[in-house]
């Protein structure tokens, strides 16, 4: 379970979330939309502490850090909420010296200091589940796009995460390789994955979704369900959005 | 070249002390190098403030004068070290200033979405730099450490003025004896050559290793 209450980011003096209060519950999937630079990604992190939080309180699981506590106990929490939470990035971000394997045993090795032979059985499954065994030996740079954003999706997995966290998975990859990513995520939402998807996708969001944050100005201006947003939305803004990703 | 040819014994007993300083003072100096990197990097204001004071010292100042400030000037107060022990103490600091540039920015090189990644997977600050971070930047830094070394070891030629009997200096001595230049400090020069070339193809082949992917 996740929940922010009043949570805000402000980078010196422009503030790019404004008191976001949300709660979201077990195994729900939950597609974050909306205009460039509305603060969709900083939402994300500021949820595993990637980046500081100005103000409010984010609660994941009943790890809390609150703005006002010292720095020192914020740290801790922080670091136990990323053990509970996958992180996928627009860029994938893989170790580029690592083979796809030794991505996904990494933090099994280090963070939960797990015989080898264990982590090593652990990848290859994950591995497996995402359809790239075959590759577990190669290096991210004899890897496509869309099958490093899949070692991404089984590294971010191996910690046994409790909830997701998409950060436009598939913006950074060619149009035909999209398909293979999607239905990785598609794969993890029907084993009842709890996730948080931003995307652009906006068929995908709506198939994939139970639940819409509508983001503009640092602001949620609508929170929906996927049906009654994409079918009706409630605020002009939305409305506007949607025409205007649907002309594309 | 008869004197040459007869003292070789004497020439390459130089150029073996040549080498164990060169590569006595670049172990201590990646040592150096690196802590003091992370420092400047990583660490609070005051380490910072220290590798930054270490850094523009050693940069602005010239060797050899770091070289006899160790050897000569430590003794008034009451540190009296060999010639041997000195020059590898002061090559080490200075090649250690040198090195930590070299791997600042290396480690700068390496986007923040690395750092980032290991994070979100709960690594600590620290084990993201051990783990991901300094892998990375150590094969970045590789190719102007390989120029640095190399300087390095031609760089050992200053610690001739403390009595360090190394190439140059066991050169020196038998021009004194013999009273012939160039065929002496021909060969030394030969011989410096050969050590550079060595080192530079050592060098490459350790780089071609790291860059598997
Ligand atoms: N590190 C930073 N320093 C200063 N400003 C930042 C930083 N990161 C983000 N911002 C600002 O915060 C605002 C929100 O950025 P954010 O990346 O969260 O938007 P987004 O909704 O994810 O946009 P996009 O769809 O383009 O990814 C933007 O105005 C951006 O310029
Ligand atoms: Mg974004």
């Amino acid at each position: 379970m996740i929940q922010t209450k009043n949570l805000s980011k402000k980078f010196v003096d422009n503030e790019v979330l404004k008191n976001i209060s949300v709660d979201i519950p077990d195994q729900q999937v939950v597609a974050v939309i909306g205009p460039s630079g509305s603060g969709k990604s900083t939402f994300l992190r500021c949820l595993n502490g990637l980046e500081e939080i100005s103000g409010g309180i984010v609660d994941v699981n009943g790890l809390i850090v609150d703005a006002f506590d010292a720095k020192k106990i914020r740290q801790k929490s922080v670091r136990s909420i990323r053990q509970q939470t996958g992180m996928v990035f627009q860029q994938f971000n893989l170790y580029p010296h690592k083979t796809a394997l030794e991505n996904v045993i990494e933090a099994l090795l280090i963070v939960k200091v797990m015989k080898k032979s264990d982590a090593v059985s652990i990848g290859e499954k994950l591995l497996q589940r995402v359809g790239l065994i075959d590759k577990k030996d190669s290096y991210p740079s004899k890897l496509s796009g869309g099958q490093q954003q899949r070692v991404a999706i089984a590294r971010a997995l191996a910690m046994e995460p409790a909830i997701m966290l998409f950060d436009e998975p598939t913006s950074a990859l060619d149009p035909e390789l999209v398909g293979e990513v999607l239905t990785v995520i598609r794969e993890l939402a029907e084993e009842g994955m709890s996730m948080i998807i931003v995307t652009h996708e906006m068929r995908f969001a709506r198939d994939v979704a139970d639940r819409i944050l509508f983001m503009a100005d640092g602001e949620i201006v609508e929170d929906a369900t996927s049906e009654q947003f994409f079918e009706n939305p409630r605020t002009k803004r939305a409305k506007k959005f949607l025409e205007k990703v649907i002309e594309y | 070249m008869n004197i040459v040819i007869e003292n070789l014994p004497f020439l390459f007993k130089g150029a073996y002390y040549t080498l164990l300083i060169t590569i006595i003072s670049m172990f201590f100096g990646l040592i150096i190098g690196v802590l003091t990197a992370i420092a400047r990097l990583k660490g609070n204001r005051l380490l910072q403030g220290i590798s930054r004071v270490y850094v523009s010292i050693i940069r602005g100042t010239p060797p050899l004068v770091q070289i006899v400030i160790v050897y000569y000037g430590l003794v008034d107060y009451g540190i009296t070290l060999g010639p041997l022990t000195a020059a590898c103490i002061a090559l080490s600091i200075n090649i250690g200033a040198y090195v930590s540039e070299t791997f600042r920015g290396a480690i700068q090189a390496i986007p923040s979405g690395q750092t980032e990644a290991a994070l979100a997977t709960g690594m600590s600050e620290q084990q993201a730099v051990r783990r991901i971070i300094l892998p990375q930047a150590i094969r970045v830094a590789i190719p102007p450490l390989g120029n640095t070394f190399v300087g390095m070891l031609k760089e050992t030629s200053l610690v001739s003025v403390i009595a360090v009997t190394e190439l140059l200096r066991s050169a020196q001595l038998l021009v004194a004896q013999y009273y012939v230049y160039m065929p002496i400090y021909l060969s030394i020069g030969v011989m410096y050559w050969i050590m550079s070339t060595g080192f530079t193809f050592i060098l490459n082949k350790v780089e071609k290793r790291l860059s598997v992917y």
